[in-house]
């Protein structure tokens, strides 16, 4: 699903935030990206999702090389990809509805199946009857799920989040957990970058280690 | 496709009346700068009335060397009729040439008693298409008169029509650097503007662009609000230069353009309304473009 052949990212001639980094991710794997603030994780996700590009390697994505990808077919990329941020990016002037709502706009789908849609993953992350309500409405565990269910709703082939519970307490992180846990079942590759070790050692999966941008450990459980 | 449009349309009206002030703030800035070019092309239409005015003093006066038999007169004036930069040919007769001087001295008019009536020569008096009244037209005339033979001399104000020519070309680069400046601030302006309102919603560009909005999808609604912004602007700016005009300006010209002779100060005519229309739509588009180049890069 996801390969990474000697990635290499700079953002200045002394500072590389990744270093030849070489991954291979399955169809349907769930990976904990880890390591200290500064190692790399995020940049990792960012070129995964074309906000970045690498300064030297290739990283194919469901078969196609997005190294090369011309700016006019990032979107159709990121259609396939779910994100999920530690800072939400809700748009707070719309409702949770509409957050929900737009992955399904930007690729047209029709009003009456839009609606039907977005209350059903709404359900599922268990905030359906706050559809009416607007993002600074709600608690910050309570916008995460609206922010998954806005990466879920799509039913995209690959979730990414960066932090995603980096600034909730443990029982909410642990809410957020099942909802990510239940994609995996449902097919989709998740990669999440975190450095919460209490998360990885409760729901243990695949670790790859990142440290000052070099991939350090790649553990299988 | 018409769905898509509709739903885009939406947004931008949704858009609008989410941040009324900022609406508001772009149709100001769009209004005041096309009211700003409005009056400047209703003084420049009106100068061009005026010299338009000035140009029918350009004439041609071809003085006949003998008085002419009148088979021999109608022959000239056909010939002279013939050329195409010609409109219409008026023969004065030696007696007509005296009246007419004579109006001309007024009360020293005493001067001529005593002449004979026919000590001035007969002519013919050409008046030339507008688009020949220029040193080249009446020269190209002249030529021609020249090759017919029978003149004895010919006048046609030669140092006022070179001094017409370069005020003419001095109105005309004026009227060109200072439109093209205008239009380039009216630009600038509403561009930083609108540069606020696609800054305040810079966090809904870069969802729309996570989630897989194309660059179109992205920036449509923003263009058509500028669109839209444009034409109200465009609407208010002409209305308001009418009200505008109608209280101050048109006394203001009168004043300096009845004395050149100009018969009336016209308001910007509704082909020029149109122009305005769309150059406010031009400006609201490509300032929503401007502006959405930097927050817009997928």
């Amino acid at each position: 699903m996801i390969q990474l052949y000697n990635i290499c990212k700079s953002y200045s001639k002394d500072g590389t935030a990744l270093e030849d980094v070489n991954l291979k991710i399955p169809k349907g794997d769930f990976v904990y990206i880890t390591g200290p603030s500064g190692a790399g994780k995020s940049t990792l996700l960012k070129l995964l999702y074309v906000a970045e590009r690498p300064t030297r390697g290739q990283i194919l994505i469901n078969g196609q090389n997005v190294t090369r990808m011309s700016v006019a077919k990032i979107p159709f990329l990121r259609r396939q990809l779910g994100i999920v941020f530690q800072d939400f990016k809700l748009i707070n002037s719309r409702t949770i509805f509409e957050n929900v709502a737009f992955p399904l706009e930007v690729r047209g789908r029709k009003r009456f199946e839009v609606g039907k849609k977005v209350y059903q993953v709404l359900k599922n992350v268990g905030l359906e009857h706050k559809l009416t309500k607007f993002p600074l409405q709600l608690s910050g565990g309570e916008q995460q799920r609206v922010a998954i269910a806005r990466a879920l709703v799509m039913e995209p082939l690959v979730l990414l989040a960066d932090e995603p519970t980096g600034n909730l307490d443990l029982e909410v992180t642990l809410e957020i957990m099942d909802l990510f846990k239940g994609a995996n079942a449902r097919g989709t590759t998740v990669l999440l970058a975190t450095h919460d070790r209490e998360m990885m050692r409760r729901f243990p999966r695949r670790q790859i280690c990142l440290e000052n941008g070099r991939l350090t450990e790649d553990w299988i459980p | 496709m018409f769905g898509k449009l509709i739903y885009l349309i939406r947004r931008a009206l949704r858009n609008m009346f989410q941040s009324p002030v900022l609406c508001i703030a772009t149709v100001g800035t769009v209004t005041v700068s096309l009211c700003i070019l409005t009056f400047f092309a209703i003084i420049v239409l009106n100068v061009q009335s005026m010299t338009r005015h000035w140009s029918q003093e350009v004439q041609v006066v071809a003085y006949l060397d003998e008085v002419p038999s009148a088979a021999q007169i109608s022959a000239l004036v056909q010939s002279a009729e013939a050329l195409p930069e010609v409109v219409e040919v008026v023969y004065v007769t030696r007696q007509q040439a005296f009246a007419g001087f004579r109006d001309r001295l007024g009360d020293d008019a005493l001067l001529l008693d005593g002449l004979d009536d026919d000590f001035l020569p007969a002519s013919l008096r050409l008046t030339l298409h507008e688009e020949f009244r220029n040193r080249l037209g009446v020269e190209q005339v002249v030529g021609e008169l020249k090759k017919t033979g029978g003149y004895s001399d010919f006048r046609y104000g030669q140092d006022w029509l070179d001094r017409f020519e370069s005020l003419l070309n001095l109105l005309r680069i004026a009227g060109a650097v200072l439109g093209g400046f205008l239009l380039f601030a009216a630009l600038f302006i509403v561009a930083n503007t609108i540069k606020l309102t696609v800054y305040a919603r810079r966090e809904e560009l870069e969802v729309m662009s996570l989630v897989g909005g194309t660059s179109m999808f992205i920036k449509s609604p923003f263009l058509i609000e500028g669109a839209v912004q444009g034409v109200v602007g465009g609407c208010l700016a002409i209305s308001l230069s009418y009200l505008l005009f109608t209280a101050f300006l048109a006394g203001g010209l009168e004043t300096l353009f009845l004395a050149s002779g100009v018969a009336e100060i016209v308001f910007l005519p509704f082909f020029y309304q149109l122009l305005v229309l769309a150059a406010g739509i031009l400006i609201g588009i490509l300032g929503s473009l401007i502006s959405l180049r930097k927050f817009v890069r997928i």
